[in-house]
């Protein structure tokens, strides 16, 4: 089972299926204050999306809307084959959905009374009921991939930042999810702790994983993403592949955007 | 002058210098730093020895140590010893019978070795030990004291002094734990009905003083019980205190509560946890430990709170003072009664102080 990962995934994405995400005109406000505007996206299957855009454009929002963190007073959202509309999300829906995706937050939110394997289990078998035995050997494995085997037994304080976060990362993979949604996953990180991170991910990509990332990191973006969506003011206003995406913006906004951040 | 440093060979680490400076000086510097810091330091020295040899003199040289009646404390000079430890029964068990006094000690040693065993240890805040100090203890004390079937039966009334500061304690923590608890939850429900009534029963707690509590729980509880149904004095009052100081409990797991943070419930969500799930395994196991030192300090405030048992009737360390003072053969002297209180703060000093620095230790920054 834990061998056969790019092989499941590649048969899904091979079968023609429907988009594995699909939103629907979602609108979102907080209180006055529209944060979310028209919101259409489909995803699909083995693909990889970079979101990115200025602090406050709604990136965050958006992909926390996609596994229900999140809130809409409009639209809806196909996830996973799970369909909910804004006036469905209950606490079901969004289990449903969260037993099928998983996230990594910029702030690692590891829990920090747990040791790592036990950060890693706790999902698994409090969660879908998986035994104990086979959560230790998923999570074994998912610890090795991020190279952490040897740190199985600590704290998550006693671990770097990019250590934190490559075990958030195996919690997101051990619960088998069939996307993983990335909210900055490195903003919080020391400089030198960001590429640790950034290559766990880029092997992830590599196997098929579908993934959804907010992240200001453009060489990730140019190397690993499918198609990069740009977002402001709550809206999406491009979406591209890399090259397009960086060398022929076809907005002034992300030809503006991209000056600034590419400069330096 | 080289504009560029480059360091050819590193600095080996040594260790750190031993503290050259000799005590004499040390000691000056913290208690005569300044003529007004030498002033307030003698003054303030001259009033602890006057207060201390004071005391000495009243509580040691002066005193009276033996002795059954009040005429072994002849004078107002010094303490009269004498009452406090011909009374040692009602201090320590109330009017427990005699015969039966073995169970009393049976109590006091289990919670000794409670103490000495488990609570002092650093595991002493998993689930086992507080489920054998808080359920397990006062269940099985309160079986064993009140009897019932092979051993005697003795009425609840009877229990009295440090033992029934001890059973209460803990049959208030027993019941006043898990309802606060309760409670702190009911305040995050998401029924509106059951928030309002979590909130409005802590503030009204809250806002009522205890004794008031007692005197309601002992005159109006049985207006509201069907008739021929009587609720012993005992039971009551525990009643009384295990309301009001769940809602003291609740204020205190709420502070807990709130200290996990969104991003702790955010991610038990998405690696699938139910909304129990999430409570059972990420919020409580960290809202708890954190709460611990306040949990004892509303247990010291507990063990001083049951001297207010006096007031209504049931026979505390307190009522056992007023009524040694009051019999026959303890009539007459002030100092006898002083003695008494001063012999119930040392009591209580001792049993709260070390309550205290239990719970200092158990403040995550040490």
């Amino acid at each position: 089972m834990i061998a056969s990962d790019a092989a499941t995934i590649a048969s899904v994405r091979a079968s023609g299926e429907p988009p594995i995400v699909q939103l629907q005109a979602i609108n979102k406000w907080y209180g006055d204050y529209h944060a979310l505007r028209d919101i259409d996206l489909a995803v699909n299957g083995g693909e990889r999306i970079v979101v990115c855009g200025p602090s406050g454009s709604g990136k965050s929002t958006l992909v926390r809307t996609v596994n229900l963190l999140e809130s809409f007073e409009q639209g809806r959202v196909q996830v996973c084959g799970i369909d909910v509309a804004a006036h469905a999300i209950t606490r079901a829906a969004r289990l449903a959905v969260n037993r099928r995706v998983g996230m990594v937050f910029q702030q690692f939110n590891l829990f920090p009374h747990m040791s790592v394997l036990a950060n890693l289990t706790v999902g698994p078998v409090f969660g879908r009921g998986t035994s104990r035995a086979e959560a230790h050997d998923i999570a074994m494995h998912y610890l090795a991939r991020v190279g952490l085997t040897d740190h199985a037994q600590k704290r998550p304080a006693q671990l770097s930042g990019g250590q934190q976060q490559r075990v958030a990362i195996a919690r997101a993979l051990c619960t088998r999810p069939q996307l993983v949604l990335f909210d900055e996953p490195t903003a919080a990180l020391d400089p030198e702790m960001v590429n640790e991170v950034l290559q766990t991910m880029e092997s992830l990509a590599a196997d098929g994983m579908t993934m959804i990332v907010v992240t200001h990191e453009m060489g990730f973006a140019r190397r690993v993403a499918d198609r990069v969506v740009f977002m402001d003011q709550g809206q999406i206003i491009e979406i591209a592949k890399p090259d397009d995406f960086f060398e022929r913006p076809q907005s002034r906004r992300l030809a503006s955007f991209l000056s600034r951040i590419l400069t330096h | 002058m080289t504009a560029r440093f480059v360091r050819d060979a590193p600095i080996d680490a040594r260790s750190a210098p031993v503290a050259a400076i000799a005590w004499p000086l040390r000691w000056r510097r913290a208690w005569f730093a300044t003529p007004a810091m030498s002033a307030l330091s003698l003054l303030l020295l001259a009033l602890f020895a006057f207060a201390c040899v004071r005391f000495f003199d009243w509580a040691i040289v002066r005193a009276h140590w033996v002795g059954q009646s009040s005429a072994a404390c002849p004078g107002d000079e010094g303490a009269c010893w004498a009452f406090v430890i011909a009374r040692w029964k009602p201090w320590l068990v109330g009017n427990y019978p005699i015969g039966q006094i073995w169970r009393a000690w049976a109590c006091f040693g289990a919670f000794a070795l409670f103490w000495i065993w488990v609570v002092r240890r650093p595991t002493a805040a998993r689930p086992g030990p507080v489920l054998l100090g808080f359920v397990f203890l006062p269940v099985a004390f309160l079986l064993l004291l009140i009897g019932g079937g092979p051993l005697a039966f003795v009425a609840p009334s009877q229990i009295g002094g440090l033992l029934l500061t001890l059973v209460v304690t803990l049959s208030t923590f027993a019941t006043a734990l898990p309802t606060g608890l309760c409670i702190a939850l009911g305040r995050r429900s998401e029924l509106p009905l059951v928030r309002a009534l979590c909130g409005l029963f802590v503030e009204g707690m809250r806002a009522v003083p205890l004794l008031a509590v007692l005197f309601i729980a002992v005159t109006l509880l049985p207006m509201f019980l069907p008739h021929g149904v009587d609720v012993d004095l005992f039971t009551r009052a525990v009643i009384a205190f295990a309301l009001f100081n769940a809602a003291m409990a609740a204020e205190v797991f709420r502070g807990g509560l709130q200290a996990v943070g969104r991003g702790q419930i955010e991610a038990a969500t998405t690696v699938g946890l139910s909304r129990f799930a999430t409570l059972r395994w990420i919020v409580l196991p960290q809202a708890i430990p954190a709460v611990v030192p306040a949990l004892v300090n509303i247990m010291i405030a507990v063990i001083k709170e049951t001297t207010l048992l006096s007031v209504i009737g049931v026979n505390d360390l307190l009522g056992a003072v007023e009524i040694g003072a009051k019999s026959p053969d303890w009539v007459g002297e002030s100092n006898i009664l002083t003695s008494g209180y001063v012999f119930l703060a040392l009591a209580y000093l001792a049993i709260c102080y070390s309550l205290s620095r239990y719970s200092r230790r158990l403040e995550p920054s040490s």
